[in-house]
């Protein structure tokens, strides 16, 4: 193949002085033989014809022969494959299958890995691995050298209250000049700017296109326009554009930070966040690193208070997408890793069947080797042939991708990192077709290697049966054991995901989820911090709960477990002194009403649970801890009577009164995240203490509410309920409580359920592959079948002939598999819960499925071959 | 138009390639030398068509077997004259041997098949 476009120019320039010398030359010769010059001329250019036309032809003989080629092998190709319609069905069926769950789960890497953040200069960008509050920030965004800093809050809530219903919207604080580190403009108005994010200066909010569009009608004339958020006054400044989803495609407004260094306990204490960065020019990420190190000690001895030496000391910086992606990225490899052994299985399918039709296709390629064709022709001929059913199989494949692309968004969790840019864009589809031509040399060279190789004379004299097959017979059984032991490793994969499912699923999460609805009672931060003001609302609000229809009993706690988040509460504990330079003990604190215990059946074990009366401000402060809290603080001991008490209140006192049974408070697999020491449980009244250390109890409440039925209708009564009470108070994510635990298992639900889809397809693909392999065996053998019958070979033993030769394959397949399934589901040791990688009844149950679906796939062929008539086998041919 | 050419040049290949290379044999050449030689010597029944005489020309000249180069004729006009280069000697060689075969095979089937009709 020659690409001769560098002397297209010069070649067409002396092709024309090539045909006009023609021309001369003959008109000349004419002259010579007495005609006149005019008369030679026309005459001359008569006999040469079109001389455009013959330039142009003579021209492509240069630069398109090769695609001539390759079109005669094309149409070549595609006749074959219309003339075995079954083959050429189950080949490109099996193609489009590993093709395509190749190309769906291509677009998801290249969506959330491979795509580069939708910013100015994406690979400048920057985030920090640790979470840093407002002072440190500002410390560190004066120093650095290497990056401009900017904060950014985790998602938080805001009130949106005075126009239409009062609504709860997602958002999220911002460092002013945070649009122009990132590079990204407004829509409409404009974004933050210099010093925006300073007391007096902050009132101004950014509405998402989204947000712009549902709750302001798209409103033209929005920016200058005021809302209230959260009880706060701010003036409508832009509108963002539709692809900006940063940091979360939920946010649906930005506000300034609101950095105010007389405020300690929030300057210092409670606005920890993640920080992202620009790096300055010439710098690089691994300045960035040294120099937060360096930063670090100057960080430290900046804050209100003495820290633990060893704060934020595992914090670095990593570019933005992975700050991003985080652990995302291996499960996404884990699964391209078990697409791409899904497509090797599809591989070694198609390539058996080539294996078997080469056979049958010896006399041709000898005929056409015998006509004049070179060996690289045929092979070529025949490589064109496959990577067009490749192509074939993945024009289809991604029509199972488009699908497979839209039920996968639906499945994952909701907060997959960028999610939403995940779609089969430009790059999917280059992906595609590379990997259906790869795919196609690949299953296709091996065969063709073998039928290029054709000894001509021997296979034009024999029948056409097998001359060249024995060898082909090898690859095809080493194909089959390889396929087995691929399969192998996928359904030990999925079986190791399913049974952790099955496990996490049957896990006690500590509470019980049925017959309960909860709604989340929003009002604003302010609305509390008149004394009482709250307390009487709940109070009211759960009376006028309880009366609704349906309703047996309602209760109120700051946080649903599995991971709705509680207040953060440093505390210490009485006779557990916290030595200098190291953390304090972090407890959770829920805090509940009396009867969020007897509702949510979490048993009390020790003690007893809260009454009203613990609510009252001339009762003594206490406090209820979990079983695993009291075991960390006091083992052995009776925690009854033990105290603790907040760690910049010194002398108040609360005591313990009662233990309770442990909930999976942080997410289904665990009860509490790593840097939390234990969990406590505080009555909702005067005694409640928040860990930001306000004297107000919390704003936000959960409601718990037992009832009689699975009732999704008490919707409205409740929205109309805390209308009632408080028209700016929002209502949001009612539902029943069972939703909000299977919401907690989404994601692994989401992965065992791909790896199910693949090993269920592996299985199958493996058992055609058995199969085929097995019936052409049988077809080929059926000769000496028949010998044997002859000689008084019984039909149990031809039985257990073909089905002991199948069950040898899938037994050397499965021995490889397990092998490699030891090294490989290591890898995925992090998605289990409750099962080890290495699990031996996994393992076991797995083999013994694969030999039994490898037996099953052989007793079809093996019943064919005891059918065999001697007679007719032995007069055959 | 062009479509009518590709045709003829598909009738001819084989054929053509094999009088070109054989003209060759005989010395360096130019295209118009090349269609009048064989003309000539097939005794003005083989009339070379242009339209496909330099397609062939080229096709040979891509697959090395034969060389061209430019050079001035005997009237002083600058031509482009075709020479055979090695590949192109065995290809004619074994051209030959083919063609041999084959026109003894088409002789044999022709033969017996036209005393019949006479008869």
């Amino acid at each position: 193949m020659k690409f001769p476009w560098g002397d297209e120019e010069r070649r067409k320039k002396e092709l024309n002085e090539e045909i006009a010398s023609h021309l001369q030359m003959a008109a000349r010769d004419r002259e010579a033989r007495g005609e006149s010059p005019a008369q030679a001329n026309v005459a001359a250019q008569r006999e040469l014809g079109n001389a455009g036309v013959i330039q142009d032809v003579t021209h492509d003989q240069w630069a398109w022969t090769w695609l001539e080629d390759l079109l005669q092998d094309l149409r070549y190709a595609a006749r074959t494959l219309r003339k075995n319609p079954g083959f050429t069905l189950i080949a490109v069926l099996t193609l489009a299958l590993g093709i395509g769950a190749n190309t769906a789960i291509f677009s998801l890497v290249n969506g959330v890995l491979l795509r580069p953040l939708p910013y100015a200069q994406p690979e400048r960008l920057v985030g920090t691995t640790e979470y840093y509050p407002q002072g440190a920030l500002e410390v560190m965004r004066e120093q650095s050298r290497t990056m401009e800093l900017v904060g950014v809050s985790d998602n938080g809530e805001f009130n949106l209250t005075g126009s239409g219903d009062p609504v709860r919207l997602i958002g999220n604080s911002v460092s002013a000049d945070f649009f122009s580190v990132l590079g990204v403009q407004a829509a409409m108005g404009r974004t933050f700017q210099d010093g925006e994010d300073q007391p007096g200066k902050d009132r101004e909010v950014i509405l998402s296109r989204a947000l712009w569009e549902r709750r302001f009608q798209s409103d033209p004339s929005i920016v200058g326009r005021r809302i209230t958020l959260e009880g706060v006054d701010r003036q409508i400044i832009g509108v963002m554009p539709a692809d900006f989803r940063f940091p979360s495609p939920k946010t649906e407004l930005w506000v300034p930070l609101h950095m105010d260094p007389r405020d300690i306990g929030t300057y210092w204490g409670d606005s920890y966040m993640p920080l992202i960065g620009r790096l300055r020019p010439g710098a690089t990420v691994q300045q960035a690193r040294t120099e937060l190190k360096i930063m670090l000690p100057r960080v430290l001895a900046a804050f209100a208070w003495a820290m633990p030496d060893d704060s934020f000391v595992t914090g670095t910086v990593v570019s933005l997408e992975e700050a991003i992606v985080r652990d995302a990225r291996g499960k996404l490899l884990i699964l391209l890793g078990a697409v791409g052994l899904l497509l090797l299985i599809a591989c070694a399918n198609v390539a058996n069947l080539l294996l078997a039709r080469a056979a049958t296709r010896e006399k041709e390629v000898a005929v056409r080797v015998a006509l004049g064709a070179s060996r690289w022709r045929i092979l070529r001929q025949l490589i064109t042939e496959s990577v067009l059913l490749s192509l074939i199989g993945a024009a289809l494949g991604l029509g199972i991708a488009v699908y497979g692309l839209s039920i996968m968004k639906t499945a994952l969790p909701p907060d997959t990192p960028r999610l939403a840019d995940v779609a089969l864009d430009g790059h999917v589809l280059i992906f595609t077709a590379f990997l259906a031509i790869l795919t196609g040399i690949m299953f296709g060279l091996v065969p063709a290697l073998g039928a290029s190789r054709v000894d001509m004379t021997e296979a034009l004299k024999s029948g056409g049966q097998r001359s060249a097959t024995r060898g082909n017979h090898r690859a095809s059984r080493l194909l089959v054991v390889g396929e087995v032991a691929i399969s192998m490793i996928l359904v030990v994969a999925a079986g190791l995901l399913v049974k952790s499912l099955w496990i996490l699923s049957g896990t006690n999460p500590g509470f019980r989820s049925e017959r309960v609805v909860t709604a989340r009672i929003t009002p604003n931060e302010s609305f509390c911090e008149v004394p009482g003001r709250c307390l009487a609302f709940y109070d009211e609000l759960l009376r006028r709960t309880r009366a609704l229809p349906g309703v047996q009993d309602a209760a109120a706690v700051n946080a649903l477990p599995l991971g709705a988040g509680a207040e953060i509460f440093p505390s210490a504990v009485e006779a557990h002194p916290t030595p200098a330079g190291a953390h304090v003990p972090m407890l959770w604190e829920k805090i509940i009403t009396p009867d969020y215990l007897r509702i949510m059946k979490i048993p009390v074990l020790r003690g007893r649970g809260f009454t009203e009366a613990d609510a009252a401000p001339e009762a003594q402060a206490v406090l209820i801890v979990s079983k695993s809290t009291a075991e960390h603080f006091w083992p052995g001991k009776d925690p009854v009577g033990q105290h603790i008490r907040a760690n910049w209140e010194p002398n108040v006192w609360r005591t313990v009164v009662g233990v309770v049974g442990d909930v999976r408070e942080y997410n289904i697999r665990s009860d509490s995240a790593s840097w939390i020491d234990g969990v406590m449980y505080a009555p909702y009244g005067a005694h409640a203490i928040r860990g930001s250390g306000a004297d107000a109890p919390p704003a936000e409440m959960t409601l718990v509410i037992e009832t009689s039925a699975e009732r999704v209708q008490i919707a409205s009564e409740l929205k109309n309920t805390v209308a009632s009470l408080n028209h700016d108070v929002p209502v949001s994510q009612i539902g029943p409580l069972k939703n909000w635990v299977a919401e907690a298992m989404a994601e692994p639900r989401s992965i065992s359920g791909l790896f199910a889809v693949f090993g269920g397809l592996a299985l199958l693909l493996g058992a055609v592959g058995i199969y085929g392999v097995i019936s052409y065996s049988v077809a080929q053998r059926s000769r000496e079948i028949g010998i044997r019958m002859a000689l008084g070979a019984r039909r149990q033993e031809v039985l257990l002939l073909v089905v002991g030769q199948g069950a040898k394959l899938a037994l050397s397949g499965v021995a490889i598999g397990i092998a490699g399934g030891l090294m490989l589901t290591r890898l995925m040791s992090g998605l289990l819960y409750g099962v080890q990688a290495t699990d031996p009844l996994t393992y076991g149950a797995v083999a013994i499925l694969l030999m039994l679906v490898a037996l099953a796939a052989c007793f079809l062929p093996a019943r064919r071959a005891m059918r065999v008539d001697p007679m007719v086998a032995l007069r055959y041919e | 138009m062009k479509q009518r050419y590709q045709n003829r040049i598909e009738l001819l290949q084989g054929t053509l390639d094999l009088l070109i290379l054989q003209t060759l044999r005989w010395g360096a050449q130019h295209g118009y030398g090349i269609a009048l030689a064989i003309r000539a010597n097939s005794g003005d029944i083989l009339q070379v068509d242009t339209g496909s005489l330099y397609p062939a020309l080229h096709r040979l000249e891509r697959q090395k077997l034969v060389a061209a180069e430019w050079k001035l004729s005997e009237n002083n006009q600058r031509v482009r004259v075709y020479r055979l280069s090695v590949a192109g000697k065995k290809k004619l060689a074994t051209e030959r041997s083919r063609w041999a075969q084959i026109s003894q095979a088409i002789a044999g089937i022709l033969g017996p098949a036209g005393e019949e009709s006479e008869a």
